[in-house]
């Protein structure tokens, strides 16, 4: 049995480099899910190195639980890539065709719908029907594009969040057009779960439109979004997060935040907008722009921010096993922080932690709200007044 | 063993907003994406699995248009080692009577062992392919097989029946059956894959080809004929549930006793 290969057959230890690791464990010891996961990527490096039987490896299903946030990477002395190992395990999975059921429906979904949430894609755009929006399907142009993402358009609660960012866009006159139904999945998850042709798919569609457009500068609602866009396209135009373009915006004096909004509130780094993109003032620019709210910090934020487990695919898997979720830690962290709300820009993060606060019992002792949907209670625009665009 | 498994492309309708089309005997599937069938996904993994335990050979049939080449391509990809497409303008609107006939000759003269189909298809759900090929093709058969084992010359066919019956049943071979959903768990089937079998050639097969003439295809050799199609009138009775969860999930329970046939 050989060692273990990548879907080329190169071996994973030579690509990769991993002779170079010193097993200091300082990867494990960064990961959010080592206490409740067998993931340890001390032992899969070490394994991918020595172990005769590469197949073994790829049989193991616990790579399912890395969040792919990123930590163990960013920690390892010798600039290892602990987290593509487990992406490159995860492709040969994918390969063979054997996985959890929930992942191949939402990557079925992806290359039918385009989107992982099995709607139709004709449904794109139904949460901007009461909502301003700018879309190039009604003949709105623009060299900015805001990319809205599959799960503020699709998923219940987190078109709020878009919705919050359309009524804020208008009321800056911040000019922007939309895809519309012709927006497809980023591919940041997909990427991560492995499926790399089906990333390379995406991505081209998402290229070949954005080319069309003569697009400039993207902006994203989901910090995923802007991850693929930023990091994994290769667009070599700017791809900034809405956070700062609000950020400058309310720095600007553009944005109407009129209204008292007066709660304590604490910001949740989300790992791929803070860790992964190094975007960690302007959430909280944005914050102390809000009249009324009082921002504190979690002892553990910025760098130091606790994943919530929704990255790295795992949106579509099980929950592991037994214990305390890091969610659910975020917000008991957070009750005792004598908060009102915990804020953050995530659409994974917003969910992941809605879901805890509800089976934490903490549901009526504090709100989790995304940054836009807070700045938007800010608004005194009636339901929307006029915004003049700027160069319009 | 030559195994042989029979395909469909049918729309995804689970988001899509059904209609009737204009000549009022289809439906209007323009915005559904097209999917390989649920069954057909069943009975293409049993034949895989069936291939990487027996060895031999699969081959992958198919009626349609080019743009159902896609669930060829997914039977390459998971190990099919031939794909054989049968197409020709006279055969849309054609019942499964025609289909069977039309895929009977596909197979020509080829000695195959073990035939698969799914037991019904998403779209029309007449579940009559099967059997209807089986005849034609003078081999017997087990529909709705739910597990299927391999005998001396034979295969044993677990089948479902109606109200959690089953039936157990032996087939000589060359035999035929329609796969039941749920007999095996499909693997799933990547984009490099998918890629990587656009590199083996599918058979395209016109009427000629297989020694048919378009009087016995079609709608023209079709012993069903769709005259009319309209939705299902709309249910009058609909009743909303209010107050706390637990007084109304007590009522939904007592709800579902009283109609009866859920628990």
């Amino acid at each position: 049995m050989p060692r273990l290969t990548d879907i080329d057959g190169n071996p994973v230890a030579d690509r990769y480099e991993l002779t170079a690791c010193l097993q200091c464990g300082r990867c494990t010891g960064g990961c959010p899910v080592g206490l409740r996961s067998p993931l340890n990527s001390r032992r899969l490096l070490y394994e991918a190195v020595v172990r005769e039987d590469g197949d073994a490896l790829v049989a193991r299903d616990e790579v399912w639980d890395c969040t792919a946030c990123r930590t163990c990477s960013d920690r390892c002395p010798r600039q290892l890539d602990p987290a593509t190992v487990i992406r490159e395990i995860r492709t040969l999975k994918i390969e063979s065709g054997r996985i959890p059921s929930t992942v191949m429906d939402a990557l079925e979904s992806c290359l039918k719908h385009g989107n992982p949430w099995g709607r139709s894609r004709q449904r794109r755009t139904a949460w901007a029907e009461e909502v301003p929006v700018r879309s190039v399907e009604d003949g709105h142009e623009s060299d900015r594009l805001w990319f809205v993402g599959c799960t503020p358009a699709y998923d219940p609660r987190c078109q709020a969040m878009a919705r919050a960012l359309a009524r804020l866009f208008h009321a800056a006159g911040y000019p922007y057009t939309t895809l519309g139904t012709e927006e497809v999945c980023c591919g940041s998850e997909m990427l991560r779960l492995g499926e790399l042709g089906l990333f390379e798919e995406l991505l081209e569609t998402n290229r070949e439109a954005l080319r069309e457009l003569e697009v400039r500068e993207v902006v994203t609602t989901s910090p995923h979004c802007l991850t693929a866009l930023r990091t994994d396209y290769d667009l070599e135009i700017p791809v900034r997060h809405a956070s700062e373009a609000l950020a400058d915006l309310a720095g600007a004096g553009r944005l109407p935040l009129i209204r008292e909004v007066p709660l304590r509130v604490a910001f949740h780094d989300p790992c791929y907008l803070g860790r992964q993109n190094g975007v960690y003032d302007a959430p909280r620019q944005v914050l102390s722009a809000i009249p009324g709210v009082e921002p504190v910090e979690f002892d553990r934020c910025r760098e130091r921010s606790l994943c919530c487990e929704g990255g790295g695919g795992r949106m579509w898997l099980e929950g592991l096993g037994e214990g305390e979720r890091n969610a659910q830690r975020r917000v008991r962290d957070a009750a005792d922080l004598g908060v009102d709300a915990v804020v953050t820009a995530c659409p994974f993060c917003l969910l992941t932690l809605e879901d805890a606060r509800k089976t934490t019992g903490l549901e009526d002792a504090l709100e989790i709200v995304d940054l836009a949907e807070l700045a938007a209670r800010s608004l005194d625009d009636g339901a929307d007044g006029p915004g003049e665009e700027e160069g319009s | 063993m030559n195994l042989a498994v029979f395909v469909k492309q049918v729309p995804d309708t689970t988001e899509a907003d059904l209609a009737v089309a204009p000549d009022g005997r289809s439906v209007r599937t323009e915005d559904a994406p097209l999917q390989l069938n649920e069954w057909d996904r069943f009975a293409l993994e049993e034949a895989v699995l069936w291939k990487e335990r027996t060895g031999g050979a699969l081959t992958a049939f198919l009626v349609g248009p080019e743009e159902h080449e896609d669930a060829l391509r997914r039977c390459l990809a998971v190990g099919a080692d031939r794909a054989v497409r049968v197409w020709d303008p006279a055969l849309p609107g054609q019942g499964p009577c025609a289909v069977a006939r039309v895929l009977r000759a596909a197979v020509g003269n080829e000695p195959y062992d073990l035939f698969l189909c799914g037991a019904q298809a998403a779209d029309d759900g007449f579940g009559l392919v099967g059997p209807l090929l089986a005849e034609e093709l003078g081999v017997p058969s087990a529909t709705l097989v739910s597990r299927l084992e391999p005998l001396d010359g034979r295969v044993r066919c677990t089948r479902e029946l109606e109200a959690g019956w089953g039936e157990v049943v032996d087939l000589d071979l060359p035999a035929l059956v329609t796969i039941q959903t749920g007999i095996n768990e499909p693997r799933y089937v990547s984009i490099l894959g998918i890629r990587k079998a656009r590199k083996k050639p599918i058979d395209l097969l016109g009427l000629g080809d297989v020694g048919l003439d378009d009087r016995r295809v079609g709608e023209a050799g079709s012993r069903l004929r769709v005259v009319a199609l309209s939705p299902p009138p709309a249910g009058r009775e609909a009743e909303f549930l209010e107050g706390p969860p637990d007084a109304v999930a007590r009522r939904v329970v007592d709800l579902l006793r009283e109609k009866g046939g859920v628990l």
